[in-house]
């Protein structure tokens, strides 16, 4: 914890010391050496504290050690919402146990009044205790980022530490990951931190691990498989019509969910035309800041599996897969010989592809741009709903902006977090993996600049604008992908609606949206030439 | 052209036969109704006060109420032409009279299904019926299927069963086994259910057997490709039950595993590989010659050997006991009589069933006077099925010629494919 202040300012560092008592000095040491997460002991624990261990810097184990401050209020599975100061807050909880540092000597801000003993919480359980604090801490803690008041930072900051952990209840995660971000933010090391961070998922990623995480997300919550639905069926609609009609029909299929759409489509396809089934091409296009030979290994598996599992449904099938290192709109679309020869039907497939792109230098328009002079019959485009281009502008986010900024990737990240939670049951070793995905997103959000993020996601508005600028029109979705979607939805759990997009004004967004308690999550589109 | 249909008929005529669709009889009487009529619920009316009724029995209840005079009673007796009813979209191919279509009710739910509006939906899934009766049978079955994949795992929904599929590792090890050619005749696959559950069988057949039969294995899947075609038809469209518990995966089961599995020689499995060779049949020719192959497989060893020599030279008859001429009529019965059933492919499971112990019996009784060992096949398969009809009264007697220890197998073996 000194290392982590003397970072910041030498005179807080020096109050710190003044306060230290006699046991602190054995910090430093137990900093360092324990490792060793005492309460659980799977395997994935196992493999995260290894990764941690790579992935870290010394700074970093601060917050990932559990067992740091042990003697300090948080036990995280015990008195998770325990703050240090009881000056400050209107806690219910028990009484604390007396805490190394006294932190009412550094003065905690008057102002932080967090309830913790909020009755709007519908949670029962270990965290008995106010729903949002984590919600609540951390936009305090990014007002004083965009402030630059350091102090202040520095104060939530240990705040937060305290508190967070990756493996605790939705809050503490979102606490953890955010304080993640904000540590690579305040020490300029947001790039080289997601390098680190996608050079050990990389590592570990196979195609055993990929599939599991994929399949299961799929089956425990709509989040994935509701833009495939969506795509799916509008796309066999397109296809099908039977005004245009087609034996050879192309997909370009642009996104991150390892062609886990295709299987149900090929299904449809052979039940549903039983005679003249059709010809399918498949290229799918993978993406990534560099180039990764694990992600080429997984796809040629997914190939494979997808080739044969065509033949066993009786389609004639054709897979390719393209890697592409950098940005998506630097792909040359027209080398991909989509056409084959000029008699296939194309369909462009976008799964949070777009959002993918820079903000900067018009990319986003220009990939839009070059999918439409591939004249394609129907371009599906699915995108999480978040407000998170910024500025578009070059630098990192400073001031209002940032705050923006944060504020809108807390507000779709404490959804997400929410939905996984509640999704999956309580140990999963999957959610853990997606959850460390977004923790990846989020240091990209809080610490990079825009122009080089892949993680900046628009609104449904902003995308349809953009659809409508590069001269495509909104191809509604029939009746019968509609209630195929309310069906899907059907099958999970509580809290997940379907809500059409408002067409009040030529502007407005064309689609549907996946809503998770009310909040619109994903959006599902399809557009027309 | 577009008429009100008289709504007063003489009481149904006998019952016909039903002939294929789309034929009708050249001297019926032509009738194009709107497709206002079509849609109407209450066709039938009360000519005293009115009233609109779905069935013409319930109008002649309700016109018993009236009290009418003996004449007025009486319906009108003239004869009525035999009607046949054309659908009036213009592009539907049952617009034209020759493809007319002889019941009132088909039309009417010809209509609705091809060229009206989906109203009715299952609750569960998201299917679109425009026949209320369509949706209420979906609606029974919905939902009730498990999908079980090769590997074991079970799914209730159907398209994460499909995804979880097509990246099975089940489906990478089971390619390995089977030759690719194999898989290339697997087209237009209908039916889920018995693309899967095939599978299984596939895959646990190889595995048991990959060195006696890899010359059968051609023909297995030969025969599963083209039987599964058929029982497709047969199934009439697949909003059976997937779980592998009911009777019919049983014996769809059964029927694909039986005729390589010498260990499960039961009799109601053996009748289904019988008509599975005969649903094979019509397909292609080859068939004839090669299904008998693994039935006689299955048979016992000790018979096994003459069978295999007997098909090959079936005028050479001459070393063989009665027993084995015997079972080798009952096999050939079944081919021929299952000429038959495939008019009827669209009735359902249990009718076929019944339709081929019938013709069964029938060639039983024929065969048991004399063996017909003019078409030595014939006298095969019918004894064989001489057995199970025997056994089937009895029980107990003719056991012995399918196999030794075949019932006790019989019920282990439905016991281990469950």
């Amino acid at each position: 914890m000194d290392t982590l202040f003397r970072l910041f300012s030498p005179q807080s560092s020096r109050d710190l010391s003044r306060n230290s008592s006699s046991s602190r000095s054995s910090e430093p040491r137990q900093i360092h050496h324990q490792h060793s997460f005492l309460h659980h002991n799977s395997f994935a624990r196992q493999r995260e504290v290894e990764f941690y261990r790579e992935e870290c810097g010394t700074e970093h184990h601060l917050y990932m050690d559990e067992d740091f401050s042990s003697s300090s209020s948080s036990k995280h599975f015990q008195n998770p919402h325990q703050p240090p100061s009881t000056t400050t807050t209107t806690t219910t909880t028990t009484p604390t146990p007396t805490p190394i540092f006294d932190p009412a000597d550094l003065s905690l801000p008057q102002d932080l009044n967090l309830d913790f003993a909020s009755p709007s919480s519908s949670s029962v359980g270990a965290s008995g205790a106010g729903r949002r604090w984590s919600s609540q801490l951390l936009i305090e803690c990014a007002r004083a980022v965009a402030a630059r008041d350091s102090h202040r930072v520095q104060q939530l900051m240990w705040m937060l530490n305290e508190l967070s952990s990756p493996y605790g209840d939705t809050e503490q995660k979102l606490a953890a990951c955010f304080l993640q971000g904000f540590f690579a933010r305040l020490t300029s090391s947001g790039p080289r931190t997601l390098r680190t961070l996608s050079a050990a998922s990389d590592r570990n990623c196979s195609f055993e691990s990929t599939r599991r995480t994929a399949l299961r997300f799929q089956e425990v919550s709509p989040w994935s498989s509701f833009g495939h639905v969506a795509a799916n069926g509008a796309i066999l609609e397109a296809f099908l019509d039977p005004s245009s009609a087609s034996q050879r029909l192309h997909i370009l299929d642009l996104s991150n969910t390892f062609c886990t759409q295709w299987p149900t489509l090929l299904e449809a396809l052979a039940t549903r035309s039983a005679d003249d089934t059709p010809h399918l091409s498949i290229t799918t296009v993978v993406w990534s800041a560099s180039p990764s030979t694990a992600v080429q290994a997984v796809m040629r598996e997914i190939g494979q599996r997808m080739e044969k599992f065509a033949r066993l449904m009786g389609v004639p099938f054709r897979f390719n897969v393209v890697h592409h290192a950098g940005d998506l709109s630097d792909l040359d679309l027209d080398t991909l010989d989509l056409r084959e020869g000029g008699s296939s039907a194309l369909a462009v497939n976008c799964i949070n592809a777009l959002h993918g792109v820079s903000p900067a230098d018009h990319r986003r328009e220009t990939l839009i741009a070059a999918i439409r002079r591939l004249q394609p019959r129907i371009v599906t485009v699915v995108e999480e709903e978040a407000d998170l281009e910024g500025g578009g502008g070059g630098g990192e986010e400073e001031g209002e902006a940032f705050f923006k900024v944060f504020k809108e990737s807390l507000r779709f990240f404490s959804a997400y977090f929410e939905s996984l939670e509640e999704s999956f049951p309580r140990t999963s070793n999957e959610r853990l993996a997606l959850e460390r995905e977004a923790g990846r997103s989020l240091v990209d959000l809080v610490a990079c600049p825009a122009a080089e993020s892949a993680e900046r996601r628009d609104t449904a508005a902003g995308w349809s604008r953009r659809m409508r600028s590069a001269g495509f029109a909104p191809a509604a979705f029939s009746e019968d992908v509609a209630d195929d979607v309310r069906a899907l939805l059907r099958r999970y759990k509580e809290g997940w609606t379907m809500r059409a997009a408002a067409e009040e004004s030529e502007d407005a967004s064309a689609g549907i949206f996946l809503e998770w308690k009310e909040q619109p999550v994903v959006w599902a589109s399809a557009w027309k030439p | 052209m577009g008429g009100e249909a008289i709504s007063s008929t003489n009481p149904p005529p006998a019952k016909k036969k039903r002939s294929l669709p789309g034929t009708p009889d050249p001297e019926a009487e032509v009738i194009a109704l709107s497709p206002k009529t079509l849609l109407a619920t209450n066709r039938f009316l009360c000519e005293i006060c009115g009233k609109g009724f779905q069935r013409d029995q319930n109008l002649q209840l309700h016109r018993r109420g009236h009290n009418l005079p003996w004449k007025l009673r009486q319906r009108t007796s003239k004869e009525p032409r035999k009607r046949v009813y054309v659908c009036p979209e213009k592009s539907c191919v049952h617009h034209h009279p020759s493809r007319a279509l002889g019941d009132l009710t088909g039309i009417k739910k010809h209509f609705c299904r091809k060229h009206g509006e989906k109203k009715w939906k299952c609750d569960k899934c998201s299917k679109r019926y425009a026949v209320q009766s369509d949706c209420k049978a979906h609606s029974k079955t919905c939902g009730t299927r498990e999908y079980r994949c090769d590997c074991g795992t079970v799914f209730s929904r159907r398209d994460s069963f499909i995804t979880h599929r097509a990246f099975c590792d089940a489906l990478a090890e089971e390619s390995a086994r089977v030759a690719a050619s194999n898989m290339s005749r697997l087209t237009s696959i209908r039916n889920d259910n018995f693309n899967f559950t095939s599978d299984l069988i596939r895959s646990n057949i190889a595995h048991d057997f990959s060195g006696a039969i890899s010359n059968t294995t051609m023909t297995e899947g030969e025969m599963i490709g083209h039987a599964r075609r058929e029982l497709s038809l047969w199934m009439g469209g697949g909003d059976h039950t997937e779980n592998l518990s009911k009777r019919n995966d049983l014996f769809t089961e059964d029927l694909y595993g039986n005729p390589f599995t010498s260990q499960y020689p039961n009799q109601l499995s053996s009748i289904y590989s019988d008509e599975q060779t005969c649903i094979a049949l019509p397909r292609s020719g080859m068939k004839e010659t090669e299904s008998p192959h693994p039935l006689l497989l299955s048979v016992p060893s000790r018979y096994s050997t003459q069978h295999h020599h007997q098909h090959q030279q079936m005028a050479m008859v001459p070393d063989v006991s009665a027993t084995a001429l015997l079972q080798k009529a009952a096999l050939i019965g079944v081919n021929a009589s299952c000429a038959t059933p495939l008019s009827s492919f669209e009735t359902n499971n249990s009718s076929l069933l019944d339709m081929n112990l019938s013709s069964l019996a029938t060639l039983s009784g024929n065969t048991m006077d004399n063996s017909t060992l003019t078409n030595p096949l014939t006298a095969v398969y019918s004894t064989r099925h001489l057995m199970i009809q025997k056994d089937d009264e009895r029980g107990g007697e003719t056991r012995d010629f399918l196999g030794v220890d075949a019932p006790i197998i019989c019920a282990s073996s439905w016991n281990g494919w469950v």
